[in-house]
């Protein structure tokens, strides 16, 4: 996986014509943006914090889509224990 | 009560990628369409499947209908309807098309909780394959909505035993 990942920085790096630091900090900002994306929608979902606030962080299609997304898992888990 | 469904690729395929391939054998009835069967057959078919009873059915090209989904997807959702049975996709599209359509829709997830509530897996295996499913393949669910969908699935088992 390290020499994946190695690799991939270097060919990022050659195609696109940036240092291998820029191509790191940029895959860190993007990854953080996911992860923070997930936390924000988890608590929304988890009743934490409220459907503004989560829209405000991350938008109102993303949430849309997890509120889909949640009620489809919610009538998958729901039809297969009772299935 | 007998088990009846018919797959899209996306439960075959997701399955398979997290070794998982035989709860499909939950199902009394499993219909795969030649279409879908030529479509995981472009790539590998999956050789869990071996073990898994199903049956192969011909969909003729004018009960598929006109929605905007691929081959696969529409052939699996009119061997639904024309059966009466289950249909197992983990495509949104195709789930809201069959939906709008009377179809009774489910997919990994809800076979990863029939497992478990059929006895097949604990609730800390049923866990780990949903976790599984949204990291390690395509499925469509976000983290979030995966740990909402373990928390009911514990809710669930508690307020039973209670």
């Amino acid at each position: 996986m390290a020499a994946e990942i190695s690799d991939r920085v270097r060919e990022i790096a050659e195609a696109t014509d940036l240092p291998e630091s820029e191509v790191f900090e940029r895959a860190l900002e993007r990854g953080l943006e996911t992860l923070w994306e997930d936390l924000v929608l988890k608590r929304y979902l988890g009743g934490k914090i409220d459907r503004e606030e989560a829209i405000e962080h991350v938008g109102r299609t993303k949430v849309e889509r997890a509120e889909r997304e949640q009620q489809i898992v919610e009538e998958d888990v729901d039809w297969g224990l009772n299935a | 009560m007998t088990l009846a469904a018919v797959s899209d690729a996306g439960p075959l395929i997701h399955l398979a990628e997290i070794d998982s391939l035989e709860r499909l054998s939950l199902f009394d009835v499993l219909l795969i369409p030649q279409t879908v069967y030529a479509e995981i057959e472009a790539g590998d078919v999956p050789s869990g499947l071996d073990n898994v009873s199903y049956e192969l059915v011909d969909v003729d090209d004018e009960q598929k209908g006109t929605v905007d989904l691929d081959a696969g997807e529409s052939a699996a959702i009119a061997v639904a309807k024309e059966r009466d049975v289950v249909l197992l996709t983990d495509d949104l599209a195709a789930r809201e098309s069959a939906s709008n359509d009377g179809v009774d829709v489910h997919g990994s997830i809800g076979i990863i909780a029939l497992a478990h509530a059929r006895g097949f897996l604990d609730a800390d295996e049923a866990a780990t394959l949903m976790r599984s499913l949204q990291r390690e393949t395509s499925l469509f669910v976000t983290d979030a909505v995966i740990e909402r969908g373990i928390e009911l699935l514990d809710n669930t088992q508690r307020e039973r035993s209670e």
